[in-house]
């Protein structure tokens, strides 16, 4: 019966995500006001917490008033900065953890508010015929070093500094004034208050300026790049610093056919061509959201699996690469539904 | 090389057009909030015995009174050093108690009710493990005249536990229950509604006039509902204080200011006054443009919209899948 409704993975992590969107961004209403204050306070997706109604919300503003005003307030007194400084930001750090040993880079692709509605806007973007842009191998790693100076900078050495009176108080909290899932999860709540500009200081300006633009920019990019903004992200990087220490894996075995193949790189939103080429630890990649495309779109059977210690959760089968095709292409083309624009095009020219 | 050049020039332009828009915007005068002034909380006059009741409890009772207001506040100041030991300091004002209860949102905890001394300086409250929200009270009794006040605090803390059934637990005869309390990182804000239930002995309190006061100098009067709820609409009174300036009168200068809800009921021959205090913000597009948020957002859709012109090549792939899924269809 399972298999009735959700025929593919991607039906059922799209159920998932949807799922997890309400419980994120409308979680509060539907819950409990004060809900957000007992699920985890640091999940590692970008759930956010200036939405009234969340559920829950992501690490990464913890991580920034903790920088702020716990660590870089001692280092600034001159305090001694023991082991009871470090303490919430440990227990922070557990907590998130306790999360993502279970799911690891899943909560990317499975839970991440704003993973799923970047992929809806491509969804959209391909029924309206818009054109793909991909990242090939040489350029898409000038892309991946962005998300690791988010982390360093915005997240963690801003606000640092900010704790320790070298730069402003108002670059505490840094990535959240350019976070686009802040804007994306308060208007899906019809709160207007974080798209208004802040202009109590030059800093926020500023700050607010580029995450309004970035927003901008990214439900735009999204109709036709995969994911834009999950490639930057600083959570994807941080997610990636524990990925090896889950249980659960993408695990890639070896297969002499994959150099005429590279279905599953096609498939893939993030463009991790060594998907395709690697095998082993190399395959599962830093910029995994562990989605399952390529699990889908491998015409072999158990060559890219997602096991769960060891156990086989979902492994990639010719049968199911067949329907899925039929289906969709790799790309995310749908191939049942009329492409309205393209056929508007071909009617016009009988 | 052409798509490469020009992904390549969006993804610079975007940013670096933001310096000098940022420089431009930031010298020009501060956008003012999108309120039109003169646009303040409701006056409305009481009418009725129940109104009268509440005019007449003003100003009674030992202990001096804040100067904004004449009923009993509690008011509360971390102290402790760093964030280390978290210690609240308790001062009632326009009361006289002996002590201050302290309730606790971990009803199991062994630290859930206590009595803190009362001293010169207040009483100290310091954070349990738990955390959470605590609800204090002090209490006054004169002959037949029962006067209440009441708050409540939050410690920071992980995890903190619904205060709901903290908040609904009997205390005293006649209580003001906010329904909710903000949590964590959200707070009373002018223009906003926030709902109140009124309980006297563990029943709802119908048709009950309840008065609002704030420090800005707003007074408002709400009745009750059927359920003893009343809908407190928060005022945007700031702009009294920037006006107050422009006249020449005292800078406070402050973004956040006290309000004191009260109510009185007359039962059996006793009088009880209850009053629950708290703080507000100015209103949420306070020092906020959404004309320029939004502005910004749509430079953002432009620096993307090259992304989305269909070339030739892409056109005619898409043209082959179009027609590849008419074959499928026919077949």
């Amino acid at each position: 019966m399972l298999k009735t409704i959700f025929p593919t993975l991607t039906r059922f992590r799209f159920t998932i995500q949807i799922l997890m969107l309400f419980v994120t961004v409308y979680g509060g209403a539907l819950l409990g006001t004060y809900t957000v204050d007992r699920i985890s306070q640091a999940l590692p997706s970008l759930a956010c917490a200036f939405d009234k109604q969340t559920g829950d919300h992501c690490i990464l503003i913890v991580n920034q008033h903790q920088f702020h005003h716990r660590i870089g307030e001692a280092l600034a007194k001159a305090q001694e900065v023991t082991y009871k400084v470090f303490i919430p930001t440990l227990i922070s750090v557990a907590t998130f953890f306790a999360l993502f040993f279970f799911l690891n880079k899943a909560f990317c692709g499975w839970v991440c508010p704003m993973g799923t509605v970047q992929e809806v806007v491509y969804r959209v973007g391909r029924k309206f015929g818009r054109p793909l842009h991909r990242f090939n191998q040489s350029n898409v790693g000038r892309v991946r070093p962005v998300k690791w100076l988010m982390l360093l900078v915005l997240v963690l050495g801003l606000p640092l500094l900010a704790g320790m009176g070298t730069v402003s108080n108002d670059l505490g909290d840094p990535y959240c004034q350019v976070c686009p899932s802040r804007l994306a999860t308060t208007l899906l709540t019809a709160d207007t208050e974080q798209i208004a500009l802040r202009t109590s200081s030059g800093v926020t300006f500023f700050l607010g300026a580029a995450g309004n633009a970035l927003f901008g920019f990214i439900i735009i990019a999204a109709l036709a790049v995969r994911q834009p903004f999950c490639r930057i992200c600083p959570l994807l990087s941080w997610n990636a610093l524990f990925q090896r220490l889950s249980p659960m894996q993408l695990v890639k075995k070896q297969n002499d056919k994959c150099d005429k193949c590279s279905v599953c790189e096609k498939a893939c939103p993030m463009d991790i061509h060594e998907i395709g080429r690697e095998h082993g630890r190399k395959a599962f990649h830093e910029d995994c959201t562990m989605c399952g495309r390529c699990v889908e779109y491998c015409p072999d059977d158990d060559v890219i699996q997602i096991k769960f210690f060891g156990v086989k959760l979902f492994g990639s089968s010719r049968e199911a690469y067949k329907k899925r095709v039929k289906l969709e292409t790799p790309e995310g083309l749908p191939k049942n539904k009329v492409i309205w624009l393209t056929q508007a095009k071909e009617n016009q020219h009988g | 090389m052409q798509k490469k050049f020009l992904l390549n020039a969006i993804f610079l332009a975007v940013p670096l057009t933001f310096p000098p828009l940022a420089l431009a915007a930031a010298s020009a005068p501060t956008a003012q909030p999108g309120i039109a002034a003169g646009e303040h909380a409701s006056h409305v006059e009481p009418a009725g015995a129940g109104a009268a009741a509440v005019k007449g409890g003003m100003g009674e009772g030992a202990g001096k009174p804040m100067a904004w207001t004449a009923f009993p506040t509690l008011k509360t100041r971390m102290s402790g050093e760093g964030r280390e030991r978290r210690v609240v300091t308790i001062v009632p004002q326009g009361i006289v108690a002996n002590s201050i209860d302290a309730y606790s949102n971990n009803l199991k905890d062994a630290k859930a009710h206590r009595q803190l001394v009362l001293d010169m300086a207040g009483a100290r409250l310091d954070k349990p493990e738990s955390g959470g929200f605590h609800w204090l009270a002090a209490r006054e009794e004169q002959g037949d005249k029962v006067k209440v006040a009441s708050t409540v605090y939050f410690f920071s803390d992980r995890g903190a536990q619904n205060p709901t059934a903290l908040f609904m637990q009997p205390k005293h005869e006649l209580q003001i229950i906010p329904q909710p309390y903000p949590r964590e990182h959200s707070r009373y804000r002018a223009n906003e509604d926030w709902k109140f239930l009124v309980h006297f002995n563990g029943k709802p309190l119908a048709n009950q006039w309840v008065r609002l006061e704030t420090q800005n100098g707003t007074k408002a009067d709400w009745i009750s509902d059927a359920q003893g709820v009343v809908t407190v609409s928060i005022p945007d009174d700031f702009k009294k204080v920037e006006q107050q300036k422009a006249a020449g009168a005292h800078d406070h200068g402050r973004r956040s200011a006290d309000f004191v809800l009260a109510v009185e009921h007359i039962e059996g021959g006793k009088s009880y006054l209850t009053a629950f205090n708290g703080s507000y913000g100015a209103d949420a597009f306070d020092q906020r443009s959404l004309a320029m948020g939004l502005g910004f957002t749509l430079l953002g859709m432009i620096g993307a919209a090259p992304l989305l012109r269909q070339r030739k090549k892409q056109a005619a792939d898409t043209k082959s899948a179009a027609t590849e899924t008419a074959k499928n269809k026919d077949a």
